[in-house]
């Protein structure tokens, strides 16, 4: 078949009908991943051109461009060890088939927040600038802010919810299965987070020229920058308690 | 005219409540029956009107004979396509034609009780101190005015639940009966009112002069006045 | 294959019922499934064809389950385009109706901005509804949903039309832009609850329950379609440009008009 077919079959993956679903990763069909990955980098890209063009044309095609590296390379940079931890926890898969059932994941992702890149869209079409001594602009930059995590919350979900019946059709037992989805979730959340960081901005600061990468490029990592700002806050909780 | 006596022999089947005949004539849209049921319906609120105006004055009556069908008859039309397009959204299958001819026939019962009590109401009018001797004859006024809204009430009544008798007939079941009669009165009740308000006054002031309508009879709307006046009561 | 393309076969009907002459429904779309017993089809009066946008109007109204069961039939686009061209035109008419209360450029800016309003609506929430029907589990294609939305919004501006006349004669009376407002807020208010009954109803009838998805869909469409009012403002009273220079939230909007309202009568 071929990868405009295969298209055709993305329903059956948000549908979560498991035992279509087993049988495709079971074998590699360059078609099907083509499909995927086709599916993978519009829904994102699409979703990542909703947010940039908040800030500005410019930075759309760039976040459009860049929000489908972070799910690709994620799913790349993890293939490894996402394949060794399986079977380590109970879950009989190899690197192609844990490979092929994390890349369906970011599929069912992907194309969840391609269908929501139109409100994403309509969201950054209503809200003002952002602007932080505008009240009103400070409220909308929240909503909007509210909005985007709502539909990333929902579309994760989502495709771990129907990544776990695949897991379990190959699991010795339940139990394997969740302790496999929070370990591959887990490794995922890490290192996906970084790869943000690195491909930082997705919005911009309004002061900040538009740009495809930030000026600190391999400057500091994510977790670096949360550990300075729990230390801020717990430092300044301190001297107010002295 | 032997076709203008039999279709007004029909009116006492509308309101006895014979649902099946009725069922039957809102089927098909027959002229003389349908002009005899305009003419009930004008004449009916029409006499209802001139016993109401002649409170105020003879010239009041006139203009509130000629205002009073105007409301029945605009508010029939206005909601006409709305009507119809709510009766097969609630569950009654009819169409424009038959939507249009059931609240017709409905104002056409309301309006003959209506023409009924009018020979009423002119004599209770007629033995009613006139509405400009406000201050001697509180009781006498607010008599006059309890008879004309219990007269208009019972004629409402009675339309409804004739018209509701019909609507089940016309299938559906007795929920979607309810469910379209309920949104047929709130939709005429809603255009009425403010039909009545853009055609006032009725009986009039003994503080105005009497007038066919009023000098601004565009200006602001039936519930603005409801609001301003809940706002006055409970704000000033 | 080929058993696809040929109309879905009649579950047994019992002999008195059988018309004399069955009308010739479209031929199935690829990939539908023939319907189940009580669903759109089974009945002979479903499978009347759809010919054209009045027939499509009065089906909309009181024949719901020939639309869905001619979406399930091949030239299904057609009935969608005939669908969309009914939201299209009502939405027009309402808007002049609704333009009516300023007049002069209103009376072509209000059509214009309402009609493209909802089509936008529609547009911009159509892939959230497939996406939730496909999550919820429904079996339903892409361009099922397309007419499914179509019906919804022809409904919706349908029933407008049976609002005009009431509608027009208020903003011949009000010089209140709140008041107004508040009033084709409640007409539309009705006529969306009325499609998005018939929408669900259609899942249903195509055998697609999925309430739960349905229902949050349901709150996203009526807030878009909410705050499409303010981003396309204003579409009652008047302004000196086509489209808003500030972005509002609907609620602030309305807070705005109600207090402009409130202290200088915000003549039309």
């Amino acid at each position: 078949m071929n990868t405009a077919v295969q298209v055709t079959q993305i329903p059956v993956l948000l549908r979560g009908e498991t035992k279509s679903v087993v049988a495709w990763i079971r074998q590699w069909d360059w078609s099907r991943v083509r499909a995927w990955v086709a599916v993978t980098v519009l829904g994102a890209a699409l979703f990542g051109a909703a947010i940039g063009w908040w800030r500005a044309p410019l930075q759309a095609f760039y976040t459009a461009a860049k929000f489908p590296l972070v799910l690709l390379l994620t799913a790349l940079g993890n293939a490894v060890l996402n394949a060794m931890l399986a079977p380590l926890l109970g879950v009989n898969m190899g690197l192609r088939q844990s490979l092929l059932a994390v890349l369906m994941s970011f599929t069912i992702a992907a194309a969840i927040l391609g269908a929501f890149a139109p409100l994403q869209f309509f969201v950054a079409w209503n809200v003002p600038s952002f602007n932080l001594e505008l009240r009103s602009a400070f409220l909308g930059y929240r909503f909007m802010q509210f909005a985007t995590v709502s539909f990333i919350a929902f579309a994760g979900v989502m495709a771990n919810v129907r990544l776990l019946p695949l897991l379990r059709a190959h699991a010795e037992t339940d139990a394997a299965a969740l302790r496999v989805l929070f370990a591959w979730l887990a490794g995922n959340l890490f290192l996906g987070s970084q790869i943000c960081w690195v491909l930082r901005p997705f919005v911009g600061l309004p002061q900040a020229p538009v740009e495809f990468l930030g000026p600190g490029l391999f400057q500091g990592s994510f977790y670096e920058e949360v550990f300075q700002a729990l230390r801020a806050v717990l430092l300044q909780q301190a001297e107010v308690g002295l | 005219m032997s076709v203008a006596v039999t279709e007004l022999r029909q009116v006492p089947a509308l309101l006895r409540g014979e649902a099946e005949s009725a069922a039957v004539w809102t089927e098909t849209c027959d002229a003389p029956r349908v002009a005899m049921w305009l003419a009930v319906t004008i004449g009916g609120s029409a006499a209802f009107g001139a016993a109401m105006g002649w409170w105020r004055a003879p010239e009041q009556a006139l203009y509130t004979a000629v205002k009073f069908p105007l409301v029945i008859l605009l508010t029939a039309l206005g909601n006409a396509v709305l009507n119809a397009m709510l009766a097969p959204l609630l569950g009654v299958n009819i169409g424009l034609r038959q939507s249009l001819l059931a609240v017709l026939m409905s104002f056409t019962i309301a309006a003959a009780i209506l023409g009924a009590a009018s020979p009423l109401l002119a004599f209770v009018v007629w033995n009613t101190p006139p509405l400009a001797e406000r201050a001697s004859a509180g009781g006498a006024h607010a008599f006059l005015l309890l008879t004309i809204v219990v007269i208009i009430a019972f004629a409402g009544v009675a339309a409804n639940l004739r018209l509701l008798q019909m609507l089940r007939r016309l299938g559906g079941g007795a929920g979607a009966a309810r469910r379209v009669l309920f949104a047929w009165l709130a939709g005429n009740l809603f255009l009425g009112s403010q039909l009545s308000w853009m055609l006032r006054p009725f009986i009039g002031s003994p503080g105005l002069s009497v007038q066919f309508l009023r000098d601004d009879p565009l200006k602001g709307s039936f519930y603005e006045a409801v609001f301003h006046a809940i706002r006055r009561l409970f704000l000033d | 294959m080929s058993d696809m393309n040929n109309t879905p076969p009649l579950p047994p009907q019992p002999s008195n019922s059988e018309p004399a002459s069955t009308p010739t429904p479209p031929p199935a779309a690829p990939g539908a499934v023939p319907p189940l017993f009580g669903a759109p089809g089974t009945d002979p009066a479903d499978r009347v064809p759809i010919t054209n946008m009045f027939g499509a109007s009065e089906a909309l109204l009181r024949h719901p389950r020939r639309i869905w069961f001619q979406l399930t039939q091949s030239g299904q686009l057609h009935l969608t385009l005939a669908l969309l061209g009914i939201a299209l035109g009502c939405a027009l008419v309402y808007g002049f109706v609704v333009g009516t209360f300023s007049g002069q450029d209103q009376l072509w800016a209000a059509p214009v901005k309402i009609a493209a309003g909802l089509l936008i609506s529609g547009l911009i929430c159509l892939p959230s509804l497939y996406i939730f029907s496909c999550l919820g589990g429904a079996n339903t294609r892409l361009l099922e949903v397309c007419g499914l939305v179509a019906g919804l919004l022809a409904l919706l501006a349908v029933l407008l039309i049976g609002f005009a006349p009431v509608a027009w004669i208020f903003s011949q009376s009000t010089e209140s832009v709140a008041a107004m407002g508040a009033l084709h807020l409640a007409f539309a208010a009705i006529a969306t609850g009325f499609g998005l009954k018939f929408l669900a109803l259609g899942f249903r009838e195509l055998n697609a329950r999925f309430s739960g998805g349905l229902r949050v869909w349901a709150a996203v469409f009526v807030l878009v379609l909410l705050q499409m009012t303010t981003a396309l403002r204003p579409l009652i009273g008047t302004s000196d440009s086509f489209l808003p220079s500030e972005k509002k939230f609907f609620l602030a909007h309305w807070f705005d008009t109600l207090d402009k309202d409130s202290r200088t009568g915000n003549p039309r």
